[in-house]
């Protein structure tokens, strides 16, 4: 477990971005045209830049964070489409980093920045 | 929409390959969508941030790449350089294999390139010596020459007259040291036999001004530069030929012209001297020798150093006001005369520059030509290796792998035609070498020195490059499965036109280097055309010059002279027999002011001068020339006879025009006699075929005292058997004087021209190598494309068509890439040749007898190139064809 805990603690923290990217794949596996579009929804805006976006995904597959998967079987064979999906190492990273962000939320003295807000 | 796409997708190049052939689609869609949904400055603002993005993180994205890479243990091989040099030791042996499987290609690619490489190593020698290496002085570039100038008469750069050396060496104050130097033949005794050394005769700060240390001794001191106390100065390589290189001859004295001198130094071996090639030196004593220092007679080179300070504008302002001055003190002499300054070693190289340059040019387009035979060699090779290629690149090798490997072994082809190059270049510097200057001549060391080396290594990656980068982007562009498929016979790997393009090419480059060599050989011919106003043939020419220690009077030196022309004579096998002060087609001497009797000089006429030509009284039947008019002389013009003049036409149309100037009085400047001109003779060319004729007075030699003639014997035989005659009869009279510059008139002629004739043959020789090789050239893309419309001949030939069409169809394309190459060639040659115009004599660069010949016999070489495929398609066997 602890040697595991050190294999997703390097990735910590994560940009904001990265987790958004994983938090997206946690629904389920898409392909980067899918991401994309529910990235930019979430958001509310075209924020992403395409060579960001891509590098950013080579980053996470070449770590290996998100897998490449296949496509559905009812989809145009024509429309080649890479889809990804997030790995186990992936999801524990998530987990990882929304646990940390939780503690940093109920911290004590991030409460009292709240409070005199 | 489809620009921005295009820009965009350039723009995708920074990132990694990888990141791009995976998503580069979808990126590209992004953009488009975001900067379809913008407007006006929107899309500006589109553009800001899909550059920046791009920019960060195709970057990013290489770096991310590169980080992981490092993470490897290929990663260590890498740094290490082991990976590259492992590969490449696999490429080499590769290449070396690869070049024994094709042993013929090879020797031929190699050979080719030896041809092309050599010659440009060989003329690269020769422009770096001269053009830009340094002059072997210390700082070369303050050396300068000073001449006599007549603005006037349009003379810039005259030899120097001793007064006014000296008046300049006092009063000018631009120099750090001035010497004067005037080349002199001297008769050498005592030890050995007897023999004629150059001796060149310096004024004081002569080694000093060229910062020259002897090698043993001393160099002259102030001491040596008085009459009966000089010393000589040995050049190396006379030293090293007549003392055995034994430094004891310093300080032991030798006979120079039947005096004792004693030897003071010698000159190391690197010791070179602009204009002579003097093999001892000596003081040169101006005051008493005539005394006052003549101002009319000029006969000095001067040289002198600028002071580190001084520019060479305003050394030429000063020496511009010290003409000035003397021009004022002395205005019967130097009316309209002033002094000019130029750099030394523009005067060195200038006179070849423009020669080597277009020499370095014809090489350059040889090495372009042989490139281009090489390239489609390959691309003939190439159509063999599609499937190894292809089965490699199958295997996984990466397209940039096997490029490297074609490229490899391109470079090992060039680095062997580079090394057999130098071997050419060795074996060649010294034909190249022969006609410059001998200050800065390239030997066969120069080809191994660092600049050359890097020039020749350059022009094998060049070659390289240019011949293999086509080929080999060809084979590797490929898809790879293709040659792997069934039947994969399709033999089209070569785009037609791009050989055709380069065949082009070729025939355009020869077409430029032929226009060249053609202009060179019709120059030449126009030189050799031009009357020198004298026969050749049947004669041999030496020259006798007296010692004026045993001949002290003019009178001796006269009747000595004298008695040799009859003595010649009277030898049944010599025709006739006489002596001149300066041989015809030998060079340059200086003239005097003559005043010609009751001639009105008008204000705008120049000085009234001529070039004094004293002679015997056969010379003028000896040399075959014409008396036009009156008489020549003859053995009763005597010392005591009236004194007698002959002018040449330049010099009767020149100062007599209309009239005749028989019984016409003329006198030189310096002297008090008048003469009679009792006759005119046709002009004789003293100083080359290709220079004007000036104004010339004959005077006999009893009447103008000399002490050396250049004699010409006219015979019915070999001019050479008449040797030891003369030798004999020298000896009688005088048995310490040797015969020199032994040369048949022929011969004379011949070295007038020595240096068009070796710029022609060198062009020729580069025009006969590009037009064997375009030649070569275009039969090898016809008789390749013949070989490979087989089966298409075949076909056509079994459905009826008639063989003679085939062979006219074949003969038809060939003739067209050399058509458009010719019409492209002659039109750059119009453009290119203008930049030859100073080095052509009697014709112009646009000379449309060359062009017309070049264009038809390249035309015919291309022919006949393309009439061997040609002949082979029509006898296509359409049965075998189609079995193929």
């Amino acid at each position: 477990m602890t040697q595991d805990r050190a294999r997703f603690d390097r990735f910590l923290p994560l940009k904001p971005f990265v987790l958004d990217v994983l938090l997206e794949l946690a629904d389920g596996k898409k392909h980067g045209w899918a991401l994309i579009r529910d990235l930019q929804q979430r958001d509310g805006g075209d924020r992403i830049l395409p060579t960001n976006f891509y590098r950013t995904l080579r980053a996470l597959r070449d770590d290996g964070l998100i897998e490449e998967a296949k496509g559905d079987a009812n989809e145009d064979g024509a429309e080649r489409r890479q889809y990804f999906s997030l790995s186990t190492l992936g999801a524990k990273v998530a987990r990882a980093e929304v646990k940390r962000l939780e503690a940093l939320v109920v911290d004590p003295r991030a409460r009292k920045l709240l409070k005199a807000r | 929409m489809n620009t921005s796409r295009s820009l965009y997708r350039l723009l995708l190049r920074l990132c990694p390959a990888d990141l791009r052939s995976q998503y580069g689609d979808e990126m590209e869609m992004l953009f488009l969508q975001s900067l379809s949904g913008a407007r006006g400055p929107g899309k500006a603002r589109v553009w800001t941030r899909a550059v920046s993005d791009v920019v960060r993180h195709g970057i990013g994205a290489r770096r991310d790449s590169w980080r992981k890479f490092r993470k490897t243990s290929a990663y260590v091989e890498y740094r290490t350089g082991g990976w590259w040099m492992d590969t490449l030791r696999y490429d080499l042996r590769h290449a070396i294999r690869a070049m024994g499987r094709q042993p013929v290609t090879s020797l031929i690619v190699v050979l080719t390139l030896a041809l092309a490489i050599g010659a440009n190593t060989a003329v690269f020698s020769a422009v770096h010596s001269v053009l830009i290496r340094p002059l072997p002085y210390p700082e070369p570039a303050s050396l300068v020459m000073l001449w006599e100038k007549r603005e006037a008469e349009g003379v810039m750069k005259n030899s120097v007259s001793p007064a006014d050396y000296l008046d300049w060496a006092r009063t000018a104050t631009s120099f750090t040291g001035m010497a004067a130097m005037t080349e002199v033949t001297a008769d050498l005794t005592g030890e050995g036999d007897p023999e004629k050394v150059s001796v060149a005769g310096v004024s004081a700060p002569y080694f000093e001004v060229f910062g020259t240390r002897p090698l043993h001794g001393r160099t002259f001191e102030p001491g040596d530069y008085t009459i009966g106390n000089r010393g000589v100065i040995l050049g190396h390589a006379f030293w090293r030929q007549r003392f055995g290189g034994d430094p004891g001859v310093v300080n032991r004295s030798v006979m120079l012209n039947g005096g004792p001198i004693k030897v003071v130094g010698v000159l190391p071996a690197n010791a070179a001297f602009p204009n002579t090639d003097a093999q001892l030196f000596v003081p040169l004593v101006i005051q008493a020798n005539p005394d006052p220092p003549s101002r009319t007679s000029h006969q000095f080179s001067v040289y002198a150093r600028l002071k580190p300070d001084v520019t060479l504008a305003q050394a030429r302002a000063e020496m511009d006001r010290i003409g000035k001055d003397l021009e004022a003190q002395y205005p019967q002499l130097s009316r309209g005369h002033g002094a000019h300054v130029t750099s030394l070693p523009e005067e060195i190289t200038g006179p070849v520059e423009r020669t080597l340059v277009v020499l370095m040019a014809a090489v350059a387009f040889i090495l372009l030509i042989a490139c281009i035979n090489v390239t489609n060699l390959l691309l003939a090779k190439a159509a063999g290796r599609r499937r190894e290629m292809a089965v490699r690149a199958a295997i996984g090798a990466a397209r940039a792998r096997l490029m490297r490997q074609l490229l490899v072994e391109c470079a090992v082809m060039a680095l062997a035609g580079g090394v057999a190059g130098l071997m050419l270049a060795v074996w060649s510097v010294r034909v190249l070498a022969a006609q410059l200057p001998a200050v800065a001549r390239p030997d066969q060391a120069v080809i191994f020195s660092l600049p050359v080396l890097a020039f020749t290594l350059v022009a094998c990656l060049i070659t390289c490059l240019l011949a293999g980068a086509l080929p080999a982007w060809h084979l590797v562009r490929e898809d790879a499965a293709e040659p792997l498929k069934e039947g994969g016979r399709s033999p089209v790997s070569l785009k037609r036109t791009l050989r055709f393009g380069l065949i082009v090419v070729e025939v355009a480059l020869t077409s430029m280097l032929l226009v060249g060599a053609g202009l060179t050989l019709r120059s030449f011919q126009a030189v050799l055309a031009q009357p020198a106003g004298i026969e050749t043939n049947n004669r041999l020419t030496f020259r006798v010059s007296l010692p004026g220690a045993r001949y002290r009077d003019g009178a001796a030196a006269a009747r000595f002279f004298n008695d040799l022309e009859s003595r010649l004579r009277a030898e049944p096998m010599i025709q006739s027999a006489g002596g001149t002060m300066l041989p015809p087609l030998t060079g340059f001497d200086g003239r005097r002011g003559v005043v010609i009797e009751n001639r009105e000089v008008g204000p705008d006429d120049g000085p009234t001068r001529a070039h004094p030509r004293v002679i015997t009284s056969n010379y003028l039947q000896a040399i075959g020339s014409r008396v036009r008019e009156g008489r020549g002389f003859n053995p009763a013009d005597t010392e005591t006879s009236p004194t007698v003049a002959i002018v040449n036409e330049t010099m009767a149309a020149r100062y007599w025009p209309g009239v005749s100037p028989i019984g016409k009085r003329v006198r030189f400047t310096d002297q008090e006699i008048w003469r009679e001109v009792v006759g005119v003779i046709g002009d004789v060319k003293h100083w080359g075929l290709d220079e004007p004729v000036n104004p010339e007075l004959y005077v006999p030699a009893t009447q103008f005292p000399v002490w050396a003639l250049t004699w010409v014997l006219f015979t019915n035989g070999d001019p050479l058997t008449l040797v030891p005659i003369a030798q004999r009869h020298l000896r009688e009279i005088d048995a310490n004087l040797p015969l020199f510059q032994v040369r048949t008139m022929e011969e004379v002629a011949a070295q007038s021209v020595e240096r068009r004739r070796w710029m022609m043959t060198l062009l020729a020789v580069f025009a006969v190598l590009a037009l064997v090789m375009a030649a070569a050239g275009i039969y090898g893309v016809m008789a390749h494309l013949v070989s490979m419309r087989t089966p298409e001949i075949g076909v056509r030939l079994a459905l009826g068509a008639r063989p003679a069409s085939v062979m006219r169809q074949i003969l038809g394309e060939g003739a067209m890439q050399a058509g458009i190459g010719l019409v492209i060639g002659l039109g750059g040659s119009l453009a290119l040749m203008r930049g030859m115009r100073t080095i052509l004599f009697g014709i112009e660069p646009t000379d449309p007898i060359t062009l017309a010949s070049v264009g038809v016999s390249l035309m015919i070489v291309a022919l006949l190139a393309v009439a061997i495929p040609a002949v082979r398609a029509m006898r296509v066997d359409p049965i075998a064809a189609l079995r193929q």
